[in-house]
């Protein structure tokens, strides 16, 4: 989440595509762990790697 | 751990905020909180994590520990002073929907933060399109009342006059909005003055280090319970009826419940996007449902705090219904959608749990809401309707008749008060026959209640659900009996439904529609579905079901074989 420059109001939410998760842009604690996979920002390692085993599990599903 | 001072201090905190909801019972002015005990109280450490909460709504108490945590990401801990209780409501920021409002308050021992009390209470008005709160058509936040960011309501004991200002002129009952908030804030004073007694005797260190403890006590005892649950991926599709704009759409609630040794996700991947009208919910509310459809399944004696949440993990992918995206509205998802999102996690754990899960409850809370001038008074007056549904029959048990939907725990308004304090005259109110799902365990009753207007005009409002979709049986029980929301005009003699009535998309989800003098409304409220074959129920029961009326001879017949003498 991102705020003016002023801080009076929020210019842009960005969320965790695989949690969901508010990822505040103003937090040290948050930048830290977040990572970047396939042009999309995660929270966290753990989120990218669910994301491809749920995307494994369903290929293997359909296929 | 000293199990001794841990088992006290539990007992203690929870104590606390118990008398935290009896304070805030016994001075708030709306019938949603006097009456329908619509709030929740409990304590948090300073990073915002739950330590203590009392028998309130599951809703609110999921929904505490993201909703706090929220507010520090946007107010350090270094900028909040003694005195300070801090307001929230924002949907998109941890919040649930725009009449749950959070209010917090630091607790300082010997000038440093030990932790938090907070209340969480459901305003009946917060402005907006809707009078009442629930506005069934909107398309967007704004037409949802008032949006509060994390904000000082009272600064260093003094009221921050500018915030109230702003925050009364933009509803429609002020007086009552001002009594309301007040009572809230009692109820945080109240808390934190009883901690401060703790600390006292017993020490921030032994507080701070037993507290830890129950976190940690009540985790591994989670993890204990989960790990007998066999494990496996377990998954369920249940769907949320219309949206109150696309009419008859039905909006999809997918979850994989991925169990592993002593740890729990809801993976929610593959729920629709998120709807046009306001039954979305934000990621406070399905992290809230997960959290409740698991305490529903377990030990009930863990402590309730978050410790008891550290092994259950939610996934709810951005702009789907069940985390909503800017400037979508969401007003009906922590009432609506919450309830359907914990059905759909019981139904995928029936697979594994079929003694502990039960068939699917009503899952609504009515939300009737009203407004307009009382001809009488000539003050404006407001009010959140909620009612009770039939619940599920389970393996051991008939399903509870007209209790709150599962993310509550309120109460009826009496039908004496709900009269007393505004223009109906309430003409029945009964349990609806057959509305049970059958079942070898029948699902718990749904009842009807049937109102006349006794004002110029009261605007109407409503978000409710299972107009269309039965609550499903489980075990070859079942479906339990719809609701419905139906309107008989001055003058006429049939009911019709708000569609037929006033061309509304829903028959569920609706606003400002013009009730007036004459005019009457009939609420009816689902039942529960069935648990099990009916034709394996005692027969003991299907006559006693007849006796009380809560089955016809019609049903007994075709669902249990009765025959008569």
């Amino acid at each position: 989440m991102k705020f003016s420059a002023n801080g009076y109001y929020i210019e842009s939410y960005q969320k965790c595509p695989n949690c969901g998760v508010l990822m505040y842009a103003n937090s040290e604690e948050d930048r830290k762990k977040r990572v970047e996979h396939e042009d999309k920002t995660y929270c966290s390692q753990r989120c990218v790697d669910w994301s491809i085993a749920r995307e494994k599990r369903r290929a293997s599903a359909a296929g | 751990m000293d199990f001794v001072t841990m088992n006290i201090l539990d007992s203690a905190m929870v104590s606390i905020c118990r008398e935290m909801g009896i304070t805030l019972m016994k001075t708030s002015y709306s019938t949603i909180f006097n009456e329908a005990l619509d709030f929740t109280c409990g304590l948090a450490d300073m990073n915002g994590d739950m330590i203590a909460v009392a028998d309130f709504c599951p809703a609110q108490i999921g929904g505490m520990p993201l909703l706090v945590q929220s507010c520090l990401k946007e107010i350090p801990i270094s900028d909040i002073h003694e005195g300070d209780i801090i307001l929230h409501n924002d949907p998109y920021r941890g919040g649930l929907h725009t009449p749950e409002h959070t209010f917090f308050k630091p607790i300082f021992v010997e000038g440093e933060i030990m932790g938090f009390a907070v209340a969480i209470g459901h305003i009946a008005e917060v402005g907006g399109m809707a009078p009442g709160g629930f506005c069934g058509e909107a398309t967007e936040i704004f037409q949802e009342g008032v949006r509060i960011p994390p904000v000082k309501i009272v600064k260093k004991g003094e009221d921050n006059v500018e915030v109230w200002k702003l925050l009364l002129a933009n509803v429609r009952t002020p007086r009552v909005n001002y009594g309301d908030l007040k009572a809230l804030i009692a109820a945080v004073d109240l808390g934190e003055k009883q901690m401060q007694g703790i600390f006292a005797k017993y020490g921030k260190a032994k507080v701070k280090e037993t507290v830890a403890d129950l976190l940690l006590y009540s985790e591994k005892r989670m993890r204990a319970e989960l790990e007998m649950i066999p494990d496996g991926i377990y998954s369920f599709d249940d769907y949320v009826e219309s949206d109150g704009v696309e009419s008859d759409k039905n909006h999809l609630i997918h979850v994989d419940v991925h169990k592993n040794g002593g740890s729990i996700v809801m993976d929610y991947h593959g729920t629709s996007p998120q709807a046009i009208g306001p039954i979305n919910a934000t990621l406070g509310v399905a992290t809230s449902a997960a959290y409740n459809a698991v305490l529903h399944m377990t030990d009930p004696t863990i402590p309730r705090n978050s410790g008891c949440f550290r092994p259950i993990e939610v996934m709810a992918e951005p702009g789907s219904l069940l985390n909503v995206d800017f400037p979508a509205p969401s007003v009906g998802g922590n009432t609506e959608t919450h309830p359907r999102i914990v059905g759909t996690i019981l139904g995928a754990m029936s697979k594994a749990l079929p003694d502990r899960v039960m068939a699917a409850e009503g899952g609504t809370h009515c939300n009737f809401v009203f407004g307009g001038v009382d001809a009488d008074t000539k003050e404006y007056f407001a009010c959140y309707d909620l009612e009770a549904v039939g619940w599920g029959g389970r393996s051991f048990a008939d399903g509870n008749s007209a209790v709150d939907s599962i993310n509550g725990n309120c109460r009826i308004t009496p039908v004496e008060v709900y009269e007393t304090r505004f223009p109906w005259l309430i003409e029945s109110l009964a349990l609806d026959t057959d509305s049970g799902g059958a079942g070898k365990h029948r699902g718990g009753l749904g009842y009807s209640k049937q109102m006349l207007c006794v004002n110029d005009v009261i605007t109407c409002s409503q978000m409710t659900d299972r107009h269309l979709l039965a609550p499903w049986g489980l075990e070859g029980g079942k479906e339990g009996g719809c609701g419905a929301t139906l309107v008989m005009k001055d003058g006429e003699d049939t009911w019709k439904t708000m569609r037929e009535a006033y061309g509304k998309a829903s028959t569920s989800r609706f606003n400002n529609v013009a009730i007036r003098r004459g005019d009457r409304v009939l609420l009816r409220m689902p039942g529960g579905g069935g648990y099990g074959d009916p034709a394996e129920r005692d027969p003991d029961a299907v006559l006693s079901d007849l006796k009380d009326g809560y089955i016809s001879k019609e049903a007994a017949k075709k669902y249990y074989g009765y025959k008569e003498a």
